[in-house]
């Protein structure tokens, strides 16, 4: 087995950067929670002790079988081998008893089987009325988690000991939410609404946390939609619910001197759902970079009056801009980008951008404005690096940052 | 009359055979006749086996890696797993065991001459050519990475090029397979010899008829299916657009109503090859024969009920949710019973363990985790945590791949003797065996533990990648890792072992030695005729007796091989001892 | 060099010749495999039985796909249904069925051997099926001329004119339910908003009256409660306030069954004239008419699928 260790470390050097640098300001890097049995990952909702004993109940069943069969086939193979050119072995070709017996056992114990799973799944499609309800909307390829005040995250955060209600909806294809340690998964559908439901009941708090998968084939990215779920409990979780739907505002109120705290913190964050799809140093990706990836500048300098940006198969953008046009002011023509993404093309990239239009709120849209605008200092130096973290200079110390 | 001296060339001296009816490659490409046929979608399907088994080998080198790696994009990943699953389904495995071993063997098996229509036989290979074509077609346009299943709308909406030739292609191959089905049907019905009853068919031809059952009912809904897609995407229609007033669900319906009968055609023929394995190489009468036949019939009408179980997480209604699952059993007791029958059958037998009994126990052996590891799935409430994860894939690789893929190499040697008149080599035969038996495990059943701790499927990248930052939810690579490895490795054994067989049976072609008419001792008619078979199969209408019974069979030094006393064989079946 | 692809005849090699087979010397169109040529006729029969049978789920398909669509949206249907034109859908309905008949006759003539009216009823089953095409190319030319077209297409103008018109009418407010999230990207041109349903004017609708109890009795309460059925109001679809949301899913699913049925007369029109030729060689007798039988299954099939879509596209309102 250290051998296989040995191999499987040396394997694990990717060509892509190490996992650790994945934030900036947060001291620990919370973790994820570990299976401990050999088939099922850590149960962590009402659904988990009955979902895992009908598996390892089927499992035995199985186990059993299995066994037997193999038992048998190898007895009967090494027993009644052939012994010469002997060709003729005669035995029995019927006997109704036999048959009978085993039509009708196995038939038993599936009836049974179903029964149980029929049960189980009963209670997880019979969410409790009182139930916490979070809206979630999946698109290519990122979540988003709006709570009843109107707060969002990327990562679900829930409360323990409270049962939870999610009502999806996709903005383009299928995808699927999942978390194994729940047992729960449910189709996203674009079109409709589909929902599940769990209570957790074991806190994590902000140190551990479960996975979250998509796991409906979705595109190139299908496999990078990965989440975090957190379960804190009811006081943690109402402070954080309280703070996420006012996390700009607690911005701006803590820094009253420094307006462009907001782009320089809150930009980076809002960035991540961007960063799918819009590298910040020009780097190419399915949309435009922000940054300079032509030669004409990066995205607030191209669409100045004097530069000249590509839109709709080569009609310049500057022809929709100015007074009396279609976007009065360039800040304009980036909101508008924003929310109704499929009015100007860029050329040379698909129409395949969603609209933002219900997840950003016009705060949220005019940070991203100020963070496009503010990509390169005054003396020309970035403000940003690869990744979306803010790397220029700061004003006094942001308060209310993560 | 004859050596045990290895031949150099096959039928050389053998009085005139299929195979030297006529010589040239027109008189190939014109053939009516059915053996030649098989034998040209035989080797189209292994070339087509090869293509795709080379995809199945780059995702698995990918996923020893789980994170970006520079050889291999995301985009060429979802390809790639596409291009593997539509090529084994469409190209191997539907046709594989209907189209090339069952043309060959159906006709002389059933004491025909040929098939009823041999012209459309024909034609239905060329419309496999024309779809692999099509397959070829859409590489050239740009590949498509829609997974196998093209759901919408992601496959309605997707930029890849290649998208509508493949399923232009796919329409095509369900025509092929429409054809086939249409072709058995009726010989089955109107050319069996005289003697040749319902109940003394052999019970390969029941499984290739119940089979060509759902391939006459099932593909043209395929054929639809495939049909609006195109629609779809060429005219923007909107029938799966939810702006346009759509549903996506729609086609998941209409796909899988095609799509889980596909897979019974995948199993039932493989089955009926495992029957007559077991009974002739235990030289014992099938054990059940009748509950066996009545098995594969009840199979085929249960397949139309069951679609939705792939649609437990899909927003289907509890409701249906609930009755797919119940009626979902009603398909799994039968198979499981076939499985009893089977060793039954090798109870006070006569086995002879050659290569094709071997595979026909590896059949057992992994067909019995394929169905069983079924029943978890089948169960809605286990079914939410497994659905759409790596226990999916390890469940219906064991049933396509370990089950019908292994049956349908396992017929392949049990009938090669009869279809080229040479012998492979039994010493490479069984090393082959092992190998792809040992991998085959080693890949997928570490597979259902993957699939049980969460791991999705379809996923380039299993780091916990979130918004472009890697390793974002920790741990993943830690946790999957080790069963990636040892997957990937497996993999690679059994493709070792294909190889090999690949090798040996190429070789034997070459250099075998030559086949006697019966070197196993089957008592069904097309051991009866010489290997390889002349070119109208019968110099006389056979003498059909009871296809199980082997008291008329002996072996004869001289030849090398059994022989049947046809007079005493077909008077044992008019003399009262049937099935 | 020699031909193993021979039409309508056995191996030509001399195998008859080997197994002494009378039968295959006395009937040159017996196939070398079949035994008799009843067994061939036999076989031929069923295997058009269960091709036809493939074509019942292909369209089986496409008519669960119509139901569910209406059911999912009834007044869609009911009120498109309004520009089809039933007059001459009626005619294709009458002249597929007269068809069928001169298919039928058709076959009673090769098994009665009168080759005369055999000819005479193929080359009638043709301009029938001829006829019903040219019929349908006007059908659907006067549709795409009105943009009574599938898709997007649907919403477009049908002209600079038109959409003059169209814009100069008055503008629905926009209803952010109706509104489309994300443009399709094969799109390309834009969507108008849907324009909603007007209010029912429920004053006009009689209240059922009361009967002895003070309770109206059931059947006026259902009469009162009976659907609007909404008529088109315009000839230009775009410019009636009364289209309903929806309304170009019924020309998508009319197209398509119409369409695929239209493809399959076309297929007919191939085959039948195919049986033409070779019956006006003296190819069919009483001996050999299997490929007349076989078509006319084909054929009648082709008029039964028909006989479903008209009714339920045409005349159900």
């Amino acid at each position: 087995m250290t051998v296989l260790n040995s191999i499987t470390s040396f394997l694990a050097q990717t060509a892509a950067d190490p996992a650790a640098a994945a934030s900036t300001s947060a001291p620990v890097e919370p973790t994820s929670i570990k299976s401990t049995e050999f088939w099922m990952p850590a149960g962590a909702s009402n659904f988990a002790a009955e979902v895992d004993w009908v598996f390892h109940f089927i499992n035995w069943i199985n186990v059993f079988f299995f066994v037997l069969v193999v038992a048998i086939m190898c007895y009967f193979v090494w027993k009644y081998r052939q012994k010469g050119r002997e060709v003729y072995a005669r035995g029995p070709n019927h006997n109704l008893p036999l048959e009978l017996g085993w039509t009708i056992l196995p038939t038993i114990i599936v009836v049974v089987i179903f029964f149980m799973g029929f049960k189980g799944y009963v209670s997880m499609r019979t969410p409790p009325a009182d139930a916490y309800q979070i809206d979630v909307t999946a698109q290519q390829w990122s979540w988003q988690f709006k709570y009843p005040n109107g707060a969002t995250s990327a990562d679900l955060y829930v409360p323990a000991g409270k049962p939870v209600k999610l009502v999806m909806r996709s903005n383009d294809v299928l995808h699927s939410l999942y978390i194994p340690d729940f047992r729960v998964k449910q189709d996203v559908v674009p079109g409709r609404y589909t929902t599940l439901w769990f209570q957790a009941d074991a806190a994590t708090g902000e140190e551990t946390y479960h996975r979250l998968f998509c796991t409906e084939y979705c595109g190139k990215d299908h496999s990078r939609m990965n989440q975090r779920v957190y379960v804190l409990g009811e006081v943690q979780f109402s402070d954080w619910v309280t703070k996420q739907g006012r996390w700009l505002e607690e911005l701006a109120v803590k820094n009253p001197g420094d307006a462009s705290i907001l782009w320089k913190v809150g930009g980076p964050r809002l960035y991540g759902r961007c960063a799918s799809c819009h590298t910040i140093d020009g780097a190419p990706g399915t949309g435009p970079s922000w940054g300079n990836y032509d030669g004409s500048g990066d995205v607030w300098d191209r669409i100045q009056a004097g530069a000249v940006h590509k839109v709709d198969g080569g009609k310049p953008i500057q022809d929709f801009i100015g007074p009396g046009k279609q976007y009065e002011t360039p800040e304009a023509y980036l909101r508008a980008s924003i929310l109704n993404p499929g009015e100007h093309v860029v050329s040379n990239y698909g129409n395949v951008m969603p609209t933002f239009k219900g997840q950003l709120r016009d705060a949220e849209v005019d940070v991203l404005i100020d963070m496009m605008k503010n990509l390169k200092d005054k003396d020309g130096k970035p403000n940003f690096d690869a990744k979306g973290r803010f790397i220029g200079s700061m004003g006094p110390a942001p308060a209310g940052s993560e | 009359m004859t050596t045990l001296d290895a031949r150099p060339t096959i039928a050389a001296e053998a009085p005139d055979n299929y195979l030297t009816f006529r010589r040239g490659l027109l008189s190939w490409l014109f053939t009516l006749d059915h053996k030649r046929i098989g034998v040209m979608y035989l080797f189209a399907a292994l070339a087509s086996f090869f293509v795709g088994g080379v995809m199945a080998l780059l995702v698995r080198t990918k996923l020893l890696f789980p994170g970006e790696v520079a050889w291999m994009t995301a985009d060429q990943y979802n390809k790639a797993f596409t291009l593997h699953g539509a090529i084994m389904v469409f190209l191997v495995i539907i046709p594989s065991i209907p189209a090339a071993l069952g043309n060959f063997v159906l006709p002389i098996m059933l004491g025909a001459k040929d098939v009823a229509f041999p012209r459309l036989n024909l034609f239905s290979f060329y419309l496999w050519m024309l779809g692999a074509i099509c397959a070829v077609w859409s590489l050239i346009a740009g590949g498509f990475d829609t997974g196998w299943t093209f759901y919408t709308p992601y496959s309605s909406t997707s930029q890849a090029g290649g998208v509508i030739p493949v399923l232009v292609g796919v329409f095509i191959l369900g025509f092929s397979s429409i054809f086939t089905g249409i072709n058995f049907v009726v010989t089955i019905h109107k050319l069996r010899p005289p003697g040749m009853t319902w109940f003394r068919m052999p019970l390969f031809l029941w499984a290739l008829y119940a089979t060509a059952i759902i391939q006459v009912l099932a593909t043209p809904v395929l054929g639809i299916t495939v049909a609006l897609l195109v629609i779809e995407r060429a005219f923007n229609i909107g029938i799966f657009d939810p702006s346009m007033g759509g549903d996506p669900v729609l086609f998941q319906h209409f796909f899988w109503f095609y799509s889980h009968p596909a897979v019974y055609i995948m199993i039932l023929p493989g089955m009926g090859i495992i029957s007559e394995i077991i009974s002739v190489h235990s030289h014992r009468h099938i054990f059940g024969f009748r509950f066996i036949a009545f098995s594969s019939i009840a199979i085929a009408i249960f397949s139309f009920l069951v679609w939705g179980h792939h649609m437990f997480t899909s927003g289907q209604s509890p409701l249906m949710n609930v009755l797919f699952s119940a009626i979902t059993f009603s398909v799994a007791i039968p198979s499981a019973v076939k499985v009893f029958n089977w060793l039954a059958t090798l109870y006070k037998g006569s086995i002879s363990l050659n290569t094709p009994m071997l595979y026909g126990l590896s059949f057992i052996f992994l067909f019995t985790i394929g169905g069983l590891t079924g029943i978890p799935l089948a169960v809605l409430s286990t079914d939410i945590h497994l659905h759409d994860t790596y226990f999916v894939v390890a469940h219906f690789h064991y049933v396509m791949m370990g089950s019908a893929l292994i049956a349908m190499i396992g017929g392949l040697h049990h009938w090669w003797p009869k279809m080229f008149g040479v012998m492979y080599s039994e010493f490479w035969g069984k090393i082959a065996c092992a190998l792809v038996f040992v991998g085959f495990n080693l890949t997928f059943f570490t597979q259902f533990m993957l699939g049980s701790q969460g791991m999705p499927r379809r996923y380039y990248a299993y780091d916990g990648t979130s918004a472009g930052i890697p390793g974002y939810v920790e741990g993943m690579a830690e946790t999957f890792r080790i069963y990636h490895h040892i997957s990937t490795g497996g993999s690679y054994i059994m493709a070792l072992g294909f190889v090999i067989t690949g090798i040996y049976l190429l070789h034997s072609l070459f250099a075998g030695r030559k086949a006697p008419a019966n070197p196993w001792g089957g008592a069904s008619l097309e051991w009866q005729c010489t290997s390889p078979p002349p070119h109208d199969n019968f110099s006389k209408t056979p003498r059909v007796g009871d296809c199980y019974d082997f008291s008329a069979v002996h072996w004869d030094e001289k030849q090398q091989g059994y022989v049947v006393d046809a007079d005493a064989h077909a008077s044992s079946a008019t003399s009262g001892k049937g099935h | 060099m020699s031909n193993a692809h021979s039409a309508d005849s056995h191996d030509a090699h001399g195998h008859d010749a080997h197994h002494g087979h009378g039968d295959h010397a006395k009937y040159p169109f017996l196939a070398h495999h079949f035994d008799t040529p009843n067994q061939q006729f036999e076989s031929g029969k069923l295997g058009m039985w269960v091709f036809l049978a493939t074509e019942v789920l292909f369209f089986g398909a496409l008519f669960v796909m119509y139901a569910i669509m209406r059911f999912k949206n009834p007044e869609v249907f009911s009120y498109a249904s309004n520009y089809l034109d039933t007059i001459l859908g009626g005619i294709n309905t009458c002249v597929l069925i007269l068809s069928s008949l001169t298919m039928a006759v058709g076959v009673r003539a090769a098994q009665t051997n009168k080759k005369g009216l055999l000819v005479t009823c193929l080359a009638l089953t043709l301009a029938g099926a001829i006829g019903f095409l040219v019929i349908k190319y006007f059908e659907y030319r006067h549709k795409f001329e009105h943009n009574l077209k599938w898709g997007i297409a649907f919403y477009q103008p049908i002209d600079a004119q038109d959409a003059e018109t169209v814009k100069m009418a008055p503008k629905p407010v926009e209803n952010p339910v109706l509104a489309i999230a994300a443009p399709n990207p094969s799109a390309g041109a834009k969507v108008e908003p849907i324009v909603p349903l007007p209010p029912v004017d429920r004053s006009a609708i009689a209240l059922p009256k009361a009967g002895p109890d003070g309770v109206a009795t059931v059947a006026l309460v259902e009469k009162a409660q009976e659907p609007v059925h909404y008529k088109p109001q315009a000839e230009d679809h775009l410019l009636d306030p009364m289209l309903p949301p929806q309304t170009h899913r019924f020309f998508a699913i009319y197209y398509i069954m119409t369409g695929l049925h239209g493809i399959h007369v076309l297929i007919g029109v191939g085959v039948i004239a195919w049986l033409l030729v070779m019956a006006m060689r003296g190819a069919y007798s009483s001996d050999y008419f299997t490929p007349v039988d076989l078509v006319g299954l084909y054929w009648h099939v082709v008029d039964l699928v028909w006989i479903f879509l008209f009714p339920l596209f045409y005349l159900i309102h």
